[in-house]
C-alpha cells in the first residue's frame, strides 16, 4: 500500500485514538468513584502512554494559553482539577471501549504497556542516578512512557502490514524501525511525531519521540532527555522488560553510555526496582477486576 | 467607574423574607464607564438589569454592552433569557466567556436555554445582533483606554478573573474560585503518600495561589468569592470550588487590596448572618489593616 493512503490511514486513526485496553477497566472503576482521589487519578494515568499524552495535551493546549510548558502530572491535576483531568481520562477510556477488538491485533498490549513504563522507569532512575534536579525527573519518566507511542497507529491502522513488518524485522534480524520503513513507507518515530504534533505534547517529548533510535548523532536542546530514553530503549528490549516488537535492537555507541556514566552493571543494579516498579503499577490496575 | 450590583448571590436564587436586604438573585454586575456599558455575568439578576435598561436608556437609541461571563455554570447564565434587550431589533451585545475543553461551543452553551424544551423562543428568533467570543488568558484593549486581563481561576469547570483597568483604577473580579490545594497526601504515614508528589503538590498550589494574588495586587476593589466561612469550609465544602471569608481577606490584605468585596453568597446565608459576619470580620482586622470591607448588596452603587 502506498504512502499516502498509509498516511492516510494513520491520521484518521490518531484523531480517535483510544487508551491502552490495559488500563481502561482501571480508569472507568477509579473515574466513576465519586469523589475520584487525586493519588489514584495520578497513578492510573502515569501507567497509560496514551492518557499521559492526551493530559499533556490538554493542559499546554491554546484552551489554556499558558506561558511555558506543564511537564508535571501532578501540577496539571492541582490546574486543572480533578474533575477535568478525570473526564478526560475518561473519554479516552470509553472511545477505548469501542474499539477494544481491534486493537493492538499484532503488538499485544499487556506487552507494550510494561516495555513503556520499563523504559519509563529506567529513564527516570538514570536521571536521578546523574543528579537530574528532582522537579523534573517526572519528565524522564513521561519521555520514557511516551517514546513508542508512534507504534499505537502502525498497530492498529495498519494491523495487516504491520504482522508483515514484524515477521520481516525476524526473518531477517532487523531493527523494527528499518521494517517498518522498508514495509510501511513510514516509521513509528514518524508517526509517534505525528501524534505529538497533533496533540501539541511538548517540545522535549516531541524530542524523544522523534530521535530515540538515533541518539548518537543529535546536537538539539534536549540531549539529556533523548540520550536517557535512548539508552533505557535499549536496556528494556535487551532484559526483554515487556516486548514493543523489537527483538534485534541496533547496538548504540559507546558514546550514548559513557556519556551517561551508566554501562550494563548498572543495569543488573536497576532491574529488581524497574520489575517491582511495573509489578506495583500491575497490582494497582488488577484491582480493577 | 462605576458598579451596579443586580445580583449577588451564589448556587441557586434564593428569594424570600430572610434575603430582603442582600437580595436573592443570581450573579450579575454592571459597569460603566464613559458611556459604555458592561456586564459581568447573567444570573437572574440581568432580568431586572434589562427591565432598567429598557425603561431608561431605550429611548436614547439601541442598546450596546459587553456581557463578560466568568464561566457557564448555571447560576451565572440562566438569566439570560430574561434579558429583554436579546429581545429588541438594533440590540448590539458581545458575549464573552472561558468554555470547557470537551464543551460546545459558547453560543450553544448560551443558545441552549433558549430551546422550547427550556423556554418559549429560540434561540434563533433572537432579535438582537449578537456576536460570541471564547476567552482564555489574554489581555484585551477596549474603547477609551479600558484594557481588560483575565486569569484561570481554581474551580470545578474553566473559569475567568476579570480585571478592569481605567484610568489608573482597578476592578478586580475573583469569583468563583477556591483557594488551590495540593490535593496529593502529604502525611508520610498515609498509604498513598508520594514524597515527589506531595513536594510537587505543595509547591503548584503554592505558585497557583501567588499567580492569583498577583492577579489582583494592588486593585482598588476586588469583589471575591466569599460562599463560606472557614468553619464550614473545613468541615464539608473542601473541593467545591469557593473561598471561605477568612482566606479572602487574609489574601487580598497581602496583596495590598484597598477595598474587599464579599460577593457569591451561599442561598443559604441571611441578612441577619450576613450583616453579622461583616462586622466579626471588620473587627478582627481592625487596626491591622487599611483595606475596607463590605458585603455586595443587591442595587448598591460602588464609584471607582
Amino acid at each position: 500500500m502506498g504512502q499516502s493512503e498509509n498516511l492516510q490511514r494513520v491520521k484518521t486513526y490518531i484523531d480517535r485514538m483510544p487508551a491502552l485496553p490495559v488500563t481502561v477497566t482501571k480508569v472507568v472503576e477509579v473515574c466513576n468513584q465519586p469523589g475520584t482521589s487525586a493519588v489514584d487519578l495520578n497513578k492510573v494515568i502515569s501507567v497509560d502512554p496514551v492518557l499521559m499524552a492526551r493530559v499533556m495535551k490538554l493542559i499546554n493546549s491554546a484552551y489554556y494559553g499558558l506561558s511555558g510548558k506543564i511537564t508535571s502530572l501532578v501540577r496539571a491535576i492541582i490546574m486543572l482539577g480533578v474533575n477535568t483531568v478525570k473526564n478526560l481520562a475518561l473519554s479516552s477510556a470509553v472511545v477505548g471501549n469501542l474499539g477494544k477488538s481491534g486493537n493492538f491485533q499484532t503488538l499485544n498490549a499487556q506487552g507494550f504497556w510494561r516495555h513503556s513504563l520499563g523504559v519509563g522507569v529506567t529513564s527516570k532512575l538514570l536521571a536521578r542516578k546523574r543528579g537530574v534536579d528532582a522537579k523534573i525527573l517526572e519528565e524522564y519518566f513521561i519521555a520514557g512512557l511516551l517514546h513508542d507511542i508512534g507504534k499505537i497507529p502502525l498497530n492498529n491502522a495498519l494491523a495487516d502490514q504491520y504482522v508483515e513488518v514484524m515477521a520481516a524485522a525476524d526473518r531477517e534480524r532487523l531493527p523494527l524501525i528499518k521494517a517498518e520503513k522498508r514495509i510501511l513507507n513510514i516509521d513509528h518515530q514518524e508517526t509517534g511525531v505525528m501524534i505529538g504534533e497533533a496533540w501539541n505534547i511538548g517540545a522535549n517529548f516531541m524530542e524523544t519521540i522523534r530521535h530515540h533510535h538515533d541518539p548518537e548523532g543529535y546536537s538539539g536542546d534536549s540531549r539529556d532527555l533523548v540520550l536517557s530514553v535512548s539508552a533505557a530503549n535499549y536496556f528494556m528490549n535487551l532484559t526483554e522488560v515487556g516486548f514493543s516488537g523489537e527483538r534485534y535492537p541496533r547496538r548504540m555507541d559507546d558514546e550514548v553510555f559513557s556519556y551517561l556514566g551508566v554501562d550494563m552493571n548498572w543495569l543488573d543494579e536497576i532491574e529488581d526496582e524497574v520489575e517491582a516498579q511495573i509489578q506495583k503499577a500491575e497490582i494497582f490496575l488488577k484491582m480493577a477486576e | 467607574m462605576k458598579v451596579r450590583f443586580w445580583g449577588v448571590r451564589g448556587s441557586i436564587p434564593s428569594p424570600g423574607p430572610d434575603t430582603v436586604e442582600v437580595g436573592g438573585n443570581t450573579s450579575c454586575i454592571e459597569l460603566r464607564y464613559n458611556n459604555h456599558l458592561f456586564i459581568i455575568d447573567a444570573g437572574t439578576g440581568i432580568k431586572f438589569l434589562g427591565d432598567y435598561l429598557v425603561k431608561t436608556e431605550l429611548q436614547k437609541g439601541s442598546i450596546t454592552a459587553h456581557l463578560f461571563l466568568t464561566h457557564t455554570h448555571w447560576d451565572h447564565i440562566m438569566g439570560f433569557p430574561f434579558f429583554t434587550p436579546i429581545f429588541i431589533p438594533g440590540t448590539h451585545l458581545d458575549i464573552y466567556s472561558p468554555v470547557n475543553y470537551e464543551d460546545d461551543s459558547l453560543e450553544s452553551i448560551i443558545g441552549n436555554q433558549l430551546s422550547y424544551r427550556h423556554f418559549p423562543v429560540r434561540q434563533a428568533e433572537l432579535s438582537a445582533n449578537i456576536n460570541y467570543h471564547e476567552l482564555r488568558e489574554e489581555s484585551l484593549d477596549f474603547e477609551d483606554g479600558m484594557r481588560i486581563t483575565t486569569k484561570f481561576l481554581n474551580h470545578p469547570i474553566l473559569t475567568l478573573g476579570y480585571r478592569f483597568e481605567h484610568e489608573g483604577k482597578v476592578l478586580c473580579t475573583v469569583y468563583d474560585n477556591e483557594p488551590f490545594r495540593n490535593v496529593f497526601p502529604t502525611d508520610p504515614a498515609n498509604p498513598d503518600y508520594d514524597a515527589e508528589a506531595a513536594k510537587e503538590g505543595e509547591q503548584a498550589a503554592q505558585e497557583e495561589n501567588d499567580k492569583i494574588l498577583k492577579f489582583y495586587q494592588d486593585a482598588d476593589v476586588v469583589i471575591h468569592d466569599t460562599q463560606y466561612t472557614l468553619k464550614e469550609y473545613r468541615e464539608s465544602k473542601i473541593g467545591w470550588g469557593h473561598t471561605p471569608f477568612e482566606s479572602a481577606i487574609n489574601a487580598a490584605h497581602k496583596a495590598r487590596v484597598k477595598k474587599l468585596i464579599f460577593f457569591h453568597h451561599d442561598p443559604l446565608r441571611t441578612d441577619g448572618q450576613l450583616n453579622a459576619l461583616l462586622t466579626r470580620y471588620r473587627k478582627m482586622i481592625a487596626g491591622k489593616t487599611n483595606m475596607e470591607m463590605e458585603i455586595a448588596r443587591e442595587k448598591a452603587v460602588l464609584e471607582i
